[in-house]
C-alpha cells in the first residue's frame, strides 16, 4: 500500500483507499476515481502534478492531492 | 443583463400563453470535454448572450434558435464533473434545474469513455426532471471498438438516447425529433442512504465514497450488455504526449507554442488591422472637405473625421487581433493540448489562484493585452478569468516595450538595459501583489483544490466550426468595442482641441497647469502626468503627447489616436533639459504599469461583461502606478 506519489511510472494497482474532506472525494470520485478501480500511473515527476490512467482516462491530480490516494499495487 | 434573443423567444412564449406551445427552454449539462460547448456554439450560432448569474461569479450563456418553426432557449449550464461537489458552478447549476425553468435537460456523455462520463447523468437523476441522453463522440467510440445500444439505453432508462456527432451538424437529426417529444424523466435513478442529522443539527455531509459506490454501481448495471469493446483499451501514452507532459520539454513546447500561436494570431491583426490604418489618410482628406462644404465648422468636422475614423481603425483592429487568438487558442483547445498546458504550468499558476493554461494569455499579452485578454477565454471559470485578466495588464506590451528603451536611453544611456530589467522585476512584483489583492474575492481559498482534471484524447479539430463561432464573436466585439471607444475618443478629442492647432490652447494643457502640485507630488510635471493619462489611451501616445507638451509641435490627440512615436528631432536634447532623472524613472514606471491602453480597457469590460470589476481594476491600476512613481522618484533622488 502506498500513495500515488509515492508510486513510480509504470506501477500498476487498485485504489485501496482515499482519504480527505468533501469536496476533494466529491471532485475525485466524479472524475471517476473510487475505491477499488484500477488504476496505472504513467507520469510522476518531482515539479509535476501525477498522471493517472483509470477508467479509459488520463487524469491529472496535484502532488498535493495525489498524497490522498493510496494503491494497492498489483505489479 | 437579459439575452436579447431569449427576451424575444419568451415574449413568443407568453404570447402562447402558458402552455408550453412557442418557445421550449433546453438547458446542456455535461462534464468537461464531452462537447457541450460545440453543442452550444452549433445550435444558437450569433444568437447568443453571454452574462453573469445574478449576484455569483459564475458566467451565465444562454441563446435562441429555431427548429422546424419553433422557437428554442439553449441554456449552456456551467459545472464541472458533478452536480454534488458544492462548488458556487456546481450550486448555480442544481438550483437552476431543481427550480424547473428548464423543460428539458440534455445531458451530453462521451460515448468513447462511458462509464466514467455518465457519472453527471446518476448525478441528475434523481432531480427527476424530463432529459434526454446525448451520446457524443460516437465516432471516436467506433474508432476505439466501442459500440453502444443506445435503443437498450433508452429502455432502460425511459428518457430519450440519441447518439450523435455534436462537431457534426449533419448527425443532428435525432436530437431535434427528441427535443420535440422528449418530457419523460430518468425511470430508476439511483437510490442514496438518508443522511442522518448530526448532533450539531446541521444535515451531516453524505457519505461521498458510499454515494459514489452507489452512482457507479447503477451505471454498471444500466451499460450491462450496453456496450461492447472489440478492442482492448489500453493506457494511451502517446509519444507526443510523453513530451508534452513532461517537465523541461513539455514547458518549452508550450512556450513554443503559444509564440507560433501568436505570430498566428497576429496575421489577421496586421492584414485586417494594417488596410485599415490606411483609411484616416485615405478618406479623411476627402471627408473633411465634404463635410465642410455641408457647412459644419472646423470643431465639428474634425470631430466627426478625427473620431468616426479612428475608431473605427482601433475596433477594427482589436476584433481582427481577438479573432486571431481566439481562433488559435480556440484550436489548441479542441485539439486537447491545453489540458497538457495546464498540467506543466500548474506548479506556477496555481500559486496565483490560477490554472496552468492561464500562463498561455500571458506569453500573448507580451504582444498586446487585448489578446491576453481574449485568451482568458481557454481557463473554465468566471472568476479565475477575471483575475487572470487583472494580471495581465501588468504584462507590458510591445508598444510600451518599444517607448521604454527610447526614453530611458535619453537620460540613461547604456544604464537602459538595467531600467528594463527593473520593469520586468516589477512586473513579477505586481502580479504577485495583484493575484493576492484581487485573488481573494475572485478565486476564494475554499474554492481552490488542487488539479483534479482529465487530459482528453487528442481529437481532428473542427476548423469550420471554430472558424464560425469566433467570426461571429469578433464581429460583436468589433460592434460593441466600436461603441465604447467612440464615446471615449469623443471626449479625447474634447479635451485636446484647439481651433489654432497650438497644443497650449487645449484643455488637457489648461488643467495640467492647475493639477501641477497634483502631479509633482507623485514625483511628475504636469506635461509628464498629462502624457501618463495619455498612455492609458494608447502606450505609443506617450513620445507624440510628450513632444507636443514640452515643444508645442505636433497635436496631442493626433499622435494618440495615429499611435504614431514619431517625435520632432531635438526632441531628446529639449526632454533631458525640462526633466530631470528621477522625474524620468518614475514616469517610465508609471506608464508601464497604467491602465494598458483604452482598447485593453474595452476588451477586459467585452470579455468579463462585468463593469464594476472592469473599473475596479482600472481604478486600481491608476492608483498603484502613481504610487510607484512616487516611490520610484523619491528612491531614485537619493541617487541621482
Amino acid at each position: 500500500m502506498q500513495s500515488i506519489v509515492n508510486s513510480k511510472p509504470g506501477t500498476i494497482g487498485n485504489v485501496a483507499k482515499l482519504e480527505g474532506g468533501f469536496r476533494f472525494l466529491s471532485r475525485v470520485t466524479a472524475i471517476g476515481l473510487t475505491p477499488g478501480c484500477p488504476v496505472e500511473v504513467l507520469r510522476n515527476e518531482k515539479n509535476l502534478p501525477v498522471l493517472l490512467y483509470s477508467r479509459d482516462t488520463m487524469i491529472a491530480l496535484s502532488r498535493r492531492e495525489g498524497e490522498k490516494i493510496i494503491l494497492e499495487v498489483s505489479t | 443583463m437579459s439575452c436579447e434573443y431569449c427576451e424575444d423567444a419568451k415574449t413568443k412564449k407568453s404570447e402562447g400563453g402558458r402552455a408550453k406551445t412557442s418557445a421550449r427552454v433546453i438547458a446542456l449539462l455535461g462534464q468537461p470535454n464531452s462537447g457541450k460547448s460545440t453543442l452550444f456554439n452549433t445550435l444558437t450560432g450569433g444568437r447568443q448572450h453571454v452574462g453573469n448569474w445574478p449576484g455569483k461569479t459564475v458566467e451565465k450563456k444562454d441563446g435562441a434558435f429555431k427548429h422546424k418553426g419553433r422557437q428554442y432557449i439553449a441554456a449552456d449550464l456551467p459545472g464541472s464533473y458533478s452536480l454534488s461537489a458544492g462548488s458556487e458552478e456546481e450550486i448555480v447549476t442544481r438550483d437552476y434545474i431543481a427550480g424547473g425553468d428548464a423543460d428539458v435537460v440534455c445531458i451530453l456523455a462521451d460515448a468513447s469513455q462511458l462509464e466514467r462520463s455518465l457519472y453527471m447523468l446518476a448525478d441528475f437523476a434523481p432531480l427527476n426532471v424530463p432529459a434526454i441522453l446525448l451520446l457524443n463522440m460516437m465516432d471516436v467510440a467506433k474508432e476505439k471498438g466501442i459500440a453502444v445500444d443506445a435503443k437498450l439505453l433508452e429502455e432502460r432508462l425511459g428518457i430519450p438516447v440519441v447518439p450523435f456527432v455534436a462537431s457534426d451538424p449533419k448527425s443532428y437529426g435525432a436530437f431535434y425529433d427528441a427535443l420535440e417529444n422528449a418530457g419523460t424523466v430518468i425511470r430508476t435513478p439511483p437510490v442514496f442512504p438518508e443522511t442522518a442529522a448530526s448532533s450539531t443539527g446541521k444535515p451531516a455531509e453524505p457519505d461521498v465514497l458510499a454515494v459514489a459506490d452507489i452512482k457507479f454501481k447503477w451505471i454498471e448495471t444500466l451499460l450491462e450488455g450496453a456496450v461492447k469493446k472489440t478492442k482492448e483499451s489500453a493506457a494511451a501514452f502517446s509519444r507526443f504526449d510523453r513530451i508534452a507532459t513532461s517537465n523541461i520539454s513539455g514547458k518549452l513546447l508550450a512556450i513554443a507554442i503559444g509564440i507560433v500561436g501568436l505570430i498566428a494570431a497576429m496575421i489577421p491583426f496586421f492584414a485586417i488591422g494594417g488596410a485599415a490604418t490606411l483609411l484616416p489618410s485615405l478618406l479623411g482628406p476627402p471627408a473633411a472637405a465634404f463635410l465642410q462644404n455641408l457647412g459644419l465648422g472646423a470643431f465639428l468636422t474634425s470631430l466627426v473625421v478625427g473620431s468616426v475614423l479612428n475608431t473605427f481603425v482601433f475596433a477594427i483592429g482589436m476584433a481582427a487581433f481577438v479573432f486571431g487568438i481566439t481562433f488559435v487558442f480556440g484550436l489548441l483547445e479542441d485539439v486537447g493540448y491545453m489540458a497538457r498546458v495546464s498540467f506543466v504550468f500548474d506548479g506556477v499558476m496555481s500559486k496565483l489562484g490560477l490554472q496552468g493554461k492561464a500562463i498561455m494569455p500571458f506569453f500573448v499579452s507580451l504582444g498586446c493585452t487585448i489578446g491576453g485578454t481574449a485568451g482568458t477565454r481557454v481557463i473554465d471559470t468566471w472568476g479565475q478569468r477575471v483575475l487572470a485578466m487583472a494580471l495581465l495588464w501588468a504584462v507590458p506590451c510591445a508598444a510600451i516595450l518599444s517607448v521604454i528603451p527610447i526614453l530611458a536611453n535619453i537620460f540613461f544611456g547604456w544604464g537602459t538595459l538595467f531600467v528594463m530589467l527593473g520593469v520586468f522585476a516589477v512586473m513579477a512584483l505586481h502580479i504577485m501583489i495583484t493575484a493576492k489583492v484581487f485573488g481573494r474575492s475572485l478565486v476564494p481559498e475554499k474554492e481552490r483544490i488542487g488539479m483534479i482534471m482529465e487530459l482528453p484524447p487528442y481529437h481532428k479539430p473542427k476548423w469550420g466550426l471554430i472558424f464560425k463561432a469566433m467570426l461571429l464573436r469578433s464581429k460583436d466585439i468589433f460592434l460593441r468595442a466600436y461603441k465604447v471607444v467612440f464615446v471615449i475618443t469623443v471626449l479625447f478629442f474634447c479635451l485636446t482641441w484647439t481651433a489654432d492647432g497650438n497644443a497650449e490652447n487645449s484643455v488637457i494643457y489648461k488643467a495640467g497647469h492647475l493639477i501641477d502640485p497634483v502631479a509633482r507630488f507623485f514625483g511628475l510635471s504636469w506635461q509628464l502626468f498629462m502624457a501618463f493619462i495619455a498612455a492609458a489611451f494608447a502606450k505609443e501616445a506617450v513620445l507624440g503627447v510628450l513632444s507636443a507638451l514640452y515643444l508645442g509641435s505636433g497635436n496631442i490627440f493626433e499622435s494618440a489616436v495615429s499611435k504614431s512615436t514619431e517625435t520632432a528631432a531635438n526632441f531628446g536634447a529639449v526632454l533631458a533639459e525640462a526633466v530631470s532623472k528621477p522625474e524620468a524613472l518614475a514616469f517610465i514606471f508609471a506608464v508601464s504599469f497604467t491602465v494598458p491602453c483604452v482598447s485593453a480597457l474595452v476588451s477586459t469590460y467585452l470579455e468579463n461583461h462585468s463593469l464594476k470589476w472592469t473599473l475596479r481594476i482600472a481604478g486600481y491600476y491608476v492608483a498603484t502606478a502613481l504610487l510607484l512613481s512616487l516611490v520610484v522618484f523619491r528612491v531614485s533622488s537619493l541617487f541621482f
